[in-house]
Order: structure tokens, then C-alpha cells, then sequence
């Protein structure tokens, strides 16, 4: 392990973060606002930590996988540790553990918040709070290979590093052209979205810092009452359309529209992600007109934004669904756990590992009927790896045990069963809100600190999907190797 | 790059992180001063003016009971002093307009407290009449309760931009504390870094290769040590290497 090596990678996530600080603090000088000193002052630190690193250290092209995993996950620990400091600059309800809880569902994209009052917070703060969910929406690595120069042989091991090898199935694309595609689909649904809130009736601004949260399936909204305070049948459609692309694997999405692929719809993981939000905003409609007597337009309404909302790991919301009815609330559990495809923005399981649990189950059965017969997993004529089927069947029960000890601990902490289950399945997820006391109209202000600390963890072992973080904190992994 | 350019780098970026930080601390400690100024002269004044004008107020009310006892001399230079406290309080009130609304209640207060005076100033002649007596308490009263309200209303209104101001001056004071935490924090992580990077490429290759310069001196093991950092200290080793090729073949 060449330590040298991991700070002068690690060091260009820093100038990503300092690139945006330094617009946030653009947009705080328009605005005339207060947080304009603290965004620029950020800036400059965390450019002149990045700058080091890079001049001291010579260019090094090859490095090695572990190396690549190091430089990953430090990238998102420290970026999250970066994001604190305009918060606690700026004071308010940011204490440290406030600051840390909100950097860490930024960059995660999860969106659950601390505030009590989001709009308190000035513009420019408020920028670099849905610039968090932009930043860390494809990824901090896969975004600053896009945005610096390439780096060689090197680019192609901190694109596996930061990729799941879910994300990289059906992707086969040259390392440079991939990372093209995903931050070219990102950045174009990034301005549709931004157009298409801004004709529905948002302000520049507030089109800008949802379009940011909604394809980074994020969830941070500028308003107190997240999407609800537009009461706006076209936010809220054009809200639906683009969560439910932001789920869906980039690489499909550069086929569909780019490529004109027209086999998009053969995919099984796509199919299976439409039909199942679809079954599910049918079945939670029906539940919400039964059973709270709301009509059927309206329920429909609030069933798609917010099972949409919740399925695609988004988070944003137009009603309170912690007063839904048990079997909505249960339904929204489901999607929380899900979410939606792998290389998208998306957290949670994702539909890619439920097709093939479905299928390796069908496979078992098969085995127990012929014993002797050799029976592969096939996903659209394609044999998936055995390698990927048993990750992303280990990766279930594994995510599972997780939420189960995180919700121990919360209740241990004080937090009741429901909030501690859900918000926990929402951190975890990178969904948002959870049911109880940590709704979609509440917040987590009010968890104790311990809490916020594990719900923290909780988020970047979602987004790093579990492995990566658990091998970084093993020890003897990082064995140190002399090279001048 | 040099090596003289990477120490030259390493002690700028921490010199320039020190300076923009106590930069700003200062310009945050110049508008906490600011701040406590503006919190002594916008509202502490107006707050004091109006507690003035309540008091001048109800000795004014007292002043009236006592000439309704028949103690006029008395009650008339009590009467007449109140009346100056609090017109000269108003003067200051009406003379520090800083917070939004506050001119609007200074203008109720002279409206209600010119009524007030107006009555009581003519109960002193009229007092003595009977048939005027009662009116004449009865409409007073209600001027007196009108302008005590208008003044508690001032002072609640100053109590209350006072308090915003404090809370703000709170936001300022961990505004001007942060950075210097943060700064401090930074440059210790920043010292850590600059010292493991001066370590593993300026040191240890010096120590390494005196290693390999001994052993080529005691044993003639040849000197190979490759270096990839292209500064000054890559150039010696590539010249040490020279130097013992030479002598290995000369001694050869």
C-alpha cells in the first residue's frame, strides 16, 4: 500500500469539492447573502489542501486495486468531513454532529435533515447543501474522472473501485467512454429536469437545487415542506418522470435516447422496475381510498409522487405518509428496501440483485428436481457471473443483519421501534424519510446524538454498498510498500 | 518540481490558510464591536426612553389623584416635572428611529399623550367644577391606559430587536471562533501530511542511499536506486550511480 499514492488521487476529490464550493459562494455573492464568506473561505482551504498533494507528488499511473478501494472510500469520508465546514461556519442549528449528519446524507444522497428550518438557511448554503447531493449522486471518483483530466491506466481501477460490479454488468464500454456516458447522461437529465421545473413553475433557483437532489435521487428540497409547498400537479409529474429515469441504469438510458436501442424494453431488470412501481402506486392508491376515505385522484396523486419518491431512493415528498395506512406504510418499507436499478444514482438493494434472488431461488428449485443438471443464471439471454450471483445474494442477507443492528442501537439510544426500523431503512436505503417521529413532513433533529452518529455510518454503508467500507476499517489490509 | 519549490509550496499553503483565517476573525470581531455599538446605541437608548415615559406617566397619574385630594401646589409641580421627563424621553424615542414599525408607535404616543395632557391641563382650572369632574377623569383615564400602551409597545418592540441582535452577536461570536478552530485543525493535519511527504521522499531516499553508498564502499555492491520524484535529490542518486559505475570499472 503506497499511502503517497492514495493523497494524490484522494486529492482531486478535493478540488471537485472546492469547484463547487467555490459556485456556491458565486450564487451567495448574487444573492447579497451572509453565507458568502464561509462558502469561499471553504473553498480556498479545501483547494489549497488538494493543490499540495498534487504538486509535492509525482504522476503516478499504475495503482493497484486496494489502493483504488482506499482512495474511494476515503474520497467519500473526507469529502463528507469537507462538507461540514460551511455548516458549522455558518452556525444556527449546525452543531458538529448536525453538520456531520446533514454533509453525510448530502454526499450520500439520502436527504434525511437535521433542519428544522430550511428556509432560514441562506441561498448560497442552501446551493452547496443540493451541490452535496450532486456531487455524490454517480459517485465523487466516477464525477472528478469525468470533470480532471484523465489519469491513465490508473482511471480504469478507480472506475472498478467506485462501480459495483452490478453497475458494470451490461456496461461494456472502454473505461474512458463509460465514465463519458454516465456523466454525460447525468448532466443532460441534470438540465432537462431544471428546464422542465422551471416551465412547471419553480424559480431558477429552486428548479436548479431540486433538479440536483431529484438525479442525484437525493431528496434535499429548499422548502420546509419538501415538494408539498408547490402544491403543483407539473412539479410534481415532471418530478415523477425524471425520478423514475434517475433510477434507471445509465448505461440504458445512453442506449434508449442515444444509441436508439430499441431492446431497452426486453431488459428484465427494467421491466421488473416499472411493473413493480406500478403495481405498487396501484395497490397504495386503493389502500389510501379505503381506507382514509381520500379521493381517488387525489390518492393517486400522493401514491405516485411519493411511492416514486421513495422507490427511486429520491426522498422528496407531497404528503405526509407517516398518517397513511399501515399496509402503504408497508409497501413504502418494500420500496425503502429496493429502491431501483444498479448504475443509476439509486441506493437501497436494488431491482438488478431481486431479479437475480428471484432467479437463483428458480435456479435451486431446478437443482432439487435434477440434481444432476448444470443450471445457469441467465438475465436477457446473458449469463450473469457466478461471482456477481453470489455477491448479490450474500449482499441481502448481509444488508438485512445491518438494518437489524442499527435499529438496535437506535432503540437503545431512546428511538421508538417504527422510527428506529424506518430510518434506519431510509439511511441505509439513502432514501430520506422514514414513518414514525423521522416522517417525510418531520426531521431528525430531534434523535439523539448518538443516533445521528449511527445513522451517519448507517448512510455511507448504504451508498458504499457495505463492502467496501467493512474491508477499509479490517485490519492488516493496508500493509505498507516502499517505492521513492 | 524542485525541491526548494516543494518546501516553498508546502510553507505557503500553510501560511496563506493562517492568514485567511485570522482575516477573517478579525473582520468578525470588527463587526461583533460593530454589532454591540449598534445593540448599545439603536436600542438600548429607545428601551430606556420608554421605561422613562411609563414612569413619568404614572407619577403624572399620581400627580392628578393628589390634586384631586386638594394638595394643588403639590400636584401641580409634580404634574409640571413628569411632563418634562417624559417629553424630553419622547424627544430621544422620536430622535433614534431604528427599528421597523418603531416610528409608527412614536407617533401614537404623542397622538394619545397630546390628548392626555390636553385633558389634564385643563382639569386644573376645570377640576373645581363638579359637573366637569367626572367627564373629565373618565376621558383622561382612557388617554392615560392609551399612551402607557403605546410606550409598553415601544419598549416591548426595541426588547425584542435587542434580543435579535444579541442572538445574531452569538452567531458572530462562533463565526469568529470557527475559523480559528477549523485553521487549527487544518494546519495540524496540513504538518502531519508536509512531514510524512518531506519524510518518505526527501529523507528516507537520503538515508537509503547512504546505506547503499557504505555497502558499495565495504563490499563494491553496485548502487541501484531509482527514484521517481525528478527533483534535485533523483539528480544524486542518478550522479552517485554514475560515480560508482566509474569507480566499478576502473577498479575492474
Amino acid at each position: 500500500m503506497r499511502f503517497y499514492v492514495v493523497l494524490r488521487y484522494v486529492a482531486f476529490s478535493f478540488f471537485l469539492n472546492a469547484i463547487f464550493l467555490a459556485l456556491s459562494a458565486v450564487v451567495s455573492l448574487i444573492y447579497a447573502d451572509e453565507a458568502f464568506i464561509p462558502l469561499l473561505y471553504s473553498a480556498i482551504i479545501i483547494a489549497l489542501f488538494g493543490l499540495f498533494p498534487v504538486l509535492f507528488i509525482p504522476p503516478i499511473v499504475q495503482i493497484f486495486n486496494k489502493e483504488g478501494l482506499l482512495i474511494v472510500v476515503l474520497s467519500w469520508l473526507l469529502s463528507c468531513l469537507i462538507g461540514i465546514i460551511p455548516y458549522i461556519l455558518w452556525g444556527g442549528e449546525f452543531t458538529v454532529t448536525n453538520a456531520w449528519f446533514e454533509s453525510v446524507s448530502g454526499y450520500t444522497t439520502t436527504g434525511s435533515s437535521i433542519l428544522t428550518n430550511v428556509e432560514v438557511l441562506p441561498p448560497g448554503l442552501l446551493f452547496w447543501r443540493a451541490s452535496t447531493h450532486f456531487i455524490g449522486g454517480i459517485g465523487i471518483i466516477i464525477f472528478a474522472l469525468a470533470v480532471l483530466p484523465s489519469f491513465g491506466v490508473a482511471e480504469m481501477v478507480l472506475y472498478r473501485s467506485e462501480l459495483s460490479s452490478l453497475g458494470r454488468q451490461n456496461f461494456q464500454y472502454r473505461t474512458r467512454k463509460a465514465i463519458k456516458i454516465l456523466a454525460g447522461v447525468y448532466l443532460g437529465l441534470t438540465l432537462f429536469n431544471t428546464v422542465g421545473l422551471f416551465i412547471a413553475g419553480m424559480n431558477l433557483f429552486d428548479a436548479v437545487t431540486h433538479a440536483f437532489a431529484t438525479i442525484a435521487t437525493g431528496g434535499f428540497s429548499t422548502k420546509n415542506a419538501s415538494i408539498a409547498f408547490y402544491q403543483s400537479i407539473p412539479i410534481e409529474v415532471v418530478s415523477i418522470i425524471f425520478m423514475i429515469l434517475s433510477g434507471m441504469h445509465f448505461g440504458f438510458l445512453f442506449s434508449v435516447f442515444i444509441e436508439r436501442n430499441t431492446t431497452f424494453w426486453k431488459s428484465s431488470v427494467v421491466k421488473y422496475y416499472i411493473m413493480v412501481l406500478a403495481a405498487g402506486i396501484l395497490i397504495s392508491t386503493l389502500n389510501i381510498h379505503l381506507y382514509q376515505g381520500t379521493a381517488w385522484g387525489t390518492a393517486l396523486r400522493h401514491a405516485a409522487f411519493n411511492i416514486t419518491s421513495v422507490g427511486t431512493s429520491t426522498g422528496f415528498a407531497s404528503a405526509d405518509t407517516a398518517i397513511w395506512p399501515a399496509f402503504a406504510q408497508m409497501i413504502l418499507i418494500f420500496f425503502a428496501l429496493q429502491c431501483a436499478c444498479s448504475g443509476s444514482t439509486s441506493g437501497g438493494i436494488k431491482t438488478d440483485r431481486m431479479v437475480i434472488l428471484f432467479k437463483a431461488a428458480g435456479q435451486q428449485i431446478k437443482k432439487l428436481m435434477h440434481p444432476n443438471a448444470v443450471v445457469g443464471i441467465k438475465i436477457d439471454d446473458i449469463q450473469i457471473e457466478d461471482e456477481v450471483v453470489s455477491e448479490s445474494v450474500l449482499f441481502i442477507p448481509v444488508y438485512l443483519v445491518s438494518i437489524f443492528i442499527s435499529t438496535l442501537l437506535l432503540t437503545f439510544s431512546g428511538l421508538d421501534s417504527l422510527s428506529a426500523f424506518s430510518g434506519t431503512v431510509a439511511a441505509m436505503g439513502n432514501v430520506g424519510p422514514g414513518l414514525g417521529t423521522v416522517g417525510s413532513m418531520a426531521n431528525f433533529g430531534h434523535i439523539p446524538e448518538t443516533g445521528k452518529w449511527i445513522l451517519s455510518i448507517v448512510m455511507l454503508l448504504g451508498r458504499l454498498e457495505i463492502w467496501a467500507l467493512l474491508i477499509f476499517f479490517l485490519p492488516g489490509q493496508w500493509k505498507k510498500s516502499v517505492t521513492y | 518540481m524542485k525541491l526548494r519549490l516543494k518546501i516553498l509550496s508546502g510553507f505557503s499553503i500553510l501560511a496563506v490558510i493562517l492568514l485567511i483565517s485570522a482575516g477573517w476573525s478579525i473582520a468578525e470581531l470588527g463587526r461583533m464591536g460593530h454589532s454591540v455599538q449598534k445593540l448599545l446605541d439603536e436600542n438600548y437608548r429607545s428601551i430606556n426612553a420608554a421605561k422613562e415615559m411609563i414612569e413619568a406617566l404614572e407619577r403624572e397619574d399620581s400627580a392628578i389623584l393628589t390634586l384631586l385630594l386638594g394638595k394643588k401646589e403639590e400636584g401641580r409641580i409634580i404634574l409640571f416635572r413628569a411632563d418634562s421627563i417624559f417629553n424630553k424621553n419622547l424627544s430621544i424615542a422620536e430622535n433614534n428611529i431604528t427599528v421597523a414599525g418603531e416610528g409608527g408607535i412614536i407617533t401614537r404616543i404623542k397622538s394619545t399623550y397630546s390628548e392626555y395632557r390636553h385633558l389634564w391641563r385643563t382639569s386644573l382650572t376645570e377640576m373645581d367644577r363638579e359637573v366637569n369632574r367626572d367627564l373629565l377623569l373618565t376621558g383622561m383615564h382612557s388617554s392615560f391606559l392609551a399612551t402607557k400602551s403605546a410606550s409598553h409597545d415601544l419598549l416591548n418592540l426595541n426588547d425584542k430587536a435587542m434580543y435579535k441582535t444579541a442572538s445574531d452577536l452569538q452567531n458572530r461570536a462562533q463565526r469568529a471562533t470557527m475559523p480559528g478552530i477549523i485553521t487549527v485543525i487544518a494546519a495540524l493535519i496540513f504538518t502531519l501530511i508536509f512531514n510524512y511527504l518531506v519524510n518518505y521522499f526527501m529523507i528516507s531516499p537520503i538515508v537509503t542511499m547512504t546505506k547503499n553508498i557504505t555497502q558499495f564502499i565495504e563490499r563494491r555492491k553496485p548502487f541501484e536506486f531509482d527514484i521517481e520524484t525528478h527533483d534535485e535529490i533523483s539528480d544524486l542518486a542518478r550522479s552517485i550511480r554514475d560515480l560508482s559505475a566509474i569507480i566499478q570499472s576502473r577498479s575492474v
